[in-house]
């Protein structure tokens, strides 16, 4: 479960996080939507302590996420826009096993982790494939493996589909959905929400650093206009 | 170019710290004796490992073809005098012994960069050097490795652009500080993208290390290696 | 979640954004050596830009990372990735006849971020004088073209002045090229060494 409670946070002295309270519980699939500029890479950022609320509080199944960085991190595995500079090895396997490496695990626990992360990928038995020669969509579900690898509760993406075509686009979907199915939590924050609609269970948006749309997709989709928003048509 | 190339040679079923200390000894003792007599006992070796490593002699001379031209020039330059003789047999013979030490350096250190993946190296490095030094050497290899053709992708990129809008044209220092800032302010957004991905992944100074183990074949190549540095000093 | 967590000592976040920027400049210097030359008027020898990197590494990472992260460009050189001058790699190379130049970048950098943020803590660099700007880099450049040709004199048993002939003169134009270059990517200060 992650806990917002009261977040306030600024970048010199312009208010980007204004009194977020927010739960997310596990299991959950959640899709942050907004403008450019709303503050959803801020507040994801806050999921795993790589920003501190200026007040307020943020809490990862119980813990300040700061009273235990390493757990927070653990619990709440990040995927950012641009995979192409979040790995950390010139290949699939190599890379995916480097959050279990930091984690201290037995070599054979972070082999069983490495392909259990990208059989949930669809990248099974890709591992010594080259990064650099994979698609775009290959590159992004490979930096989610990376993130899964850890064995989080909670997946967080930012933007994944910025340079996506249609088709690589569905592959992350599709696997998004699939890892919602089988229980991990998904925090999505995008402005496309054409088809991601029908996966989540909660619409959250954002204006100037504040919530101010959260509800079931059915519901809240009314109240996205004038929030520059991609909704479903129909 | 030189580079590791998959193998099955006797050298590519070596350790890499097998490898790195027969390299070390062997500088250290053909910097210590530009005689003939120890010359040539170091060929022989030289080609005695290059066999080893499948190494072809040819390849590596293409590939190190701006520094022989150097080690070519060091005994003409050496040999030349201002005023008569106007040619110096013996400055030029030991200048000349002392370029030919080099070339069997190169030579030898060419199989290794044959028979080493990075990741043999990144290993070898991280269970060598101590401490927080060498977690950061080993995880920066894996790095330099991983972001070497992202950015000579950028910076040729960069170049196009430039030729494209009549760069050409431009003063030289003007181009050099285009290149520059370009390449930099790009090589810093990647590296601020890279490093929170490395937060996200619980980066460690602790983590499980990539395996490595001595095999039979490496304990006399380590004796060999051993003999070698010792000679140095003889 | 994962077991035995208590044991793991994380690297702390400013370290991590250092070293990040460390490894990657250490791959900017390897990509410069390959792609990175460009010819100047009146000279047979292409200007490498790898040394501008060096000196971008001492203004912009400082006289601790700078340092780390020329000596992580050799790391890697030496395992056998391509970052040597036109691709070249080994432990070889670290000991060949251009072993004093490669050496030196450690020192230059170092040298070079010490005089313009004098200390380890980073200055922002539009507040640093013009001439200690160009003084650093000077004598960054002269660390790097004495210790390149000494040690080229001593391997190859040659005479200094042969040395600085083959091994330094050639160059100069080239150098001072890069050092304005340098300049003028600080004065143009769009990059900033100190993150928000
Ligand atoms: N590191 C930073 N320093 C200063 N301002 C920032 C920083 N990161 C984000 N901002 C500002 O905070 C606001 C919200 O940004 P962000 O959270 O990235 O929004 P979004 O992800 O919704 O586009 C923007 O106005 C942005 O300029
Ligand atoms: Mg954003």
């Amino acid at each position: 479960m992650i806990e917002f409670q009261s977040v306030t946070h600024a970048f010199d002295d312009v208010l980007v996080l204004d009194d977020v309270s927010l739960t997310i519980d596990d299991g959950e699939f959640v899709l942050l939507a907004g403008a450019n500029g709303s503050g959803k890479t801020t507040l994801l950022r806050h999921c795993n302590g790589l920003l501190t609320p200026d007040s307020g509080a943020v809490r990862v199944d119980g813990t300040p996420v700061e009273d235990d960085l390493i757990a927070a991190r653990s619990s709440v595995g990040m995927v950012f826009q641009h995979p192409r500079d979040q790995f950390v090895s010139a290949t699939v396997g190599a890379d995916v096993a480097f959050g279990p490496e930091n984690l201290g695990l037995e070599r054979d626990e972070i082999d069983r982790r490495v392909a259990a992360a990208l059989a949930a990928v669809n990248m099974a038995g890709r591992g010594d494939d080259r990064i650099d020669a994979l698609s775009g969509g290959e590159q992004s579900r490979v930096a989610i493996a990376g993130a899964l690898a850890m064995e989080p509760t909670h997946l967080v993406l930012d933007e994944p589909f910025t340079g996506l075509d249609d088709p690589a686009r569905r592959s992350v979907l599709e696997r998004l959905a699939s890892l919602a199915a089988d229980g991990t939590g998904v925090l999505l924050a995008t402005h496309d929400l054409r088809d991601v609609c029908e996966l989540a269970d909660r619409v959250i948006a954002m204006r100037d650093g504040r919530i101010v749309v959260d509800g079931p997709p059915a519901n809240v989709l009314g109240d996205l206009d004038g929030l520059d928003v991609r909704v479903p048509s129909e | 170019m030189l580079t590791y190339e998959p193998d099955d040679t006797f050298a590519h079923r070596l350790d890499p710290r097998t490898k790195l200390a027969v390299q070390i000894g062997f500088a250290a003792t053909a910097l210590a004796h530009p005689t003939p007599r120890a010359l040539f006992v170091l060929s022989a070796l030289a080609g005695l490992v290059m066999a080893g490593a499948g190494v072809s002699l040819r390849r590596t001379l293409v590939a190190y073809r701006f520094a022989l031209l150097v080690l070519a020039l060091a005994p003409v330059l050496s040999g030349v005098t201002l005023g008569a003789p106007w040619f110096d047999r013996a400055a030029a013979t030991a200048s000349g012994l002392a370029s030919y030490r080099v070339l069997l350096v190169l030579l030898v250190s060419a199989a290794y960069v044959r028979s080493t993946p990075v990741r043999d190296s990144r290993a070898a490095i991280q269970r060598t050097i101590p401490g927080k030094p060498g977690q950061l050497l080993g995880i920066g290899v894996a790095l330099v490795f991983r972001f070497l053709p992202v950015l000579r992708g950028d910076l040729r990129t960069i170049r196009e652009a430039m030729a494209a809008r009549l760069g050409t044209e431009r003063g030289a220092v003007d181009r050099a500080s285009t290149i520059g800032m370009l390449g930099l302010s790009r090589a810093f957004d990647r590296a601020d993208r890279l490093s929170l991905a490395l937060q996200a992944r619980c980066f460690a100074w602790n983590p499980t290390l990539p395996p490595l183990a001595f095999s039979r074949a490496d304990y006399p190549v380590l004796v060999v290696a051993v003999v070698l540095a010792c000679s140095a000093f003889i | 979640m994962a077991t035995n967590q208590t044991s793991v000592e994380r690297v702390d976040d400013a370290v991590v954004r250092s070293f990040a920027r460390a490894a990657v400049l250490a791959a900017l210097m390897g990509a410069a050596a390959v792609v990175g030359s460009i010819p100047i008027p009146f000279s047979p020898i292409p200007v490498s830009l790898g040394v501008l990197v060096i000196y971008l590494m001492g203004l912009y990472l400082g006289p601790v990372w700078g340092p780390a992260s020329a000596g992580l460009y050799l790391t890697a050189g030496a395992v056998g990735l391509p970052v040597f001058a036109n691709g070249a790699s080994g432990i070889g190379v670290l000991v060949g006849d251009s072993a004093g130049y490669l050496w030196s970048y450690p020192i230059a950098a170092a040298l070079i971020g010490l005089i313009v943020h004098r200390g380890t803590a980073l200055r922002d660099l539009r507040s640093v004088r013009l001439p200690i700007l160009v003084g650093a880099l000077l004598a960054g450049t002269i660390v790097i073209y004495a210790m390149g040709t000494a040690y080229m004199a001593w391997l190859l048993e040659m005479e200094a002045w042969e040395a600085i002939a083959a091994g330094a003169l050639p160059f100069i134009p080239g150098e001072l090229l890069k050092i304005a270059a340098a300049v003028a990517i600080v004065r143009a200060g769009r990059i900033t060494s100190v993150r928000p």
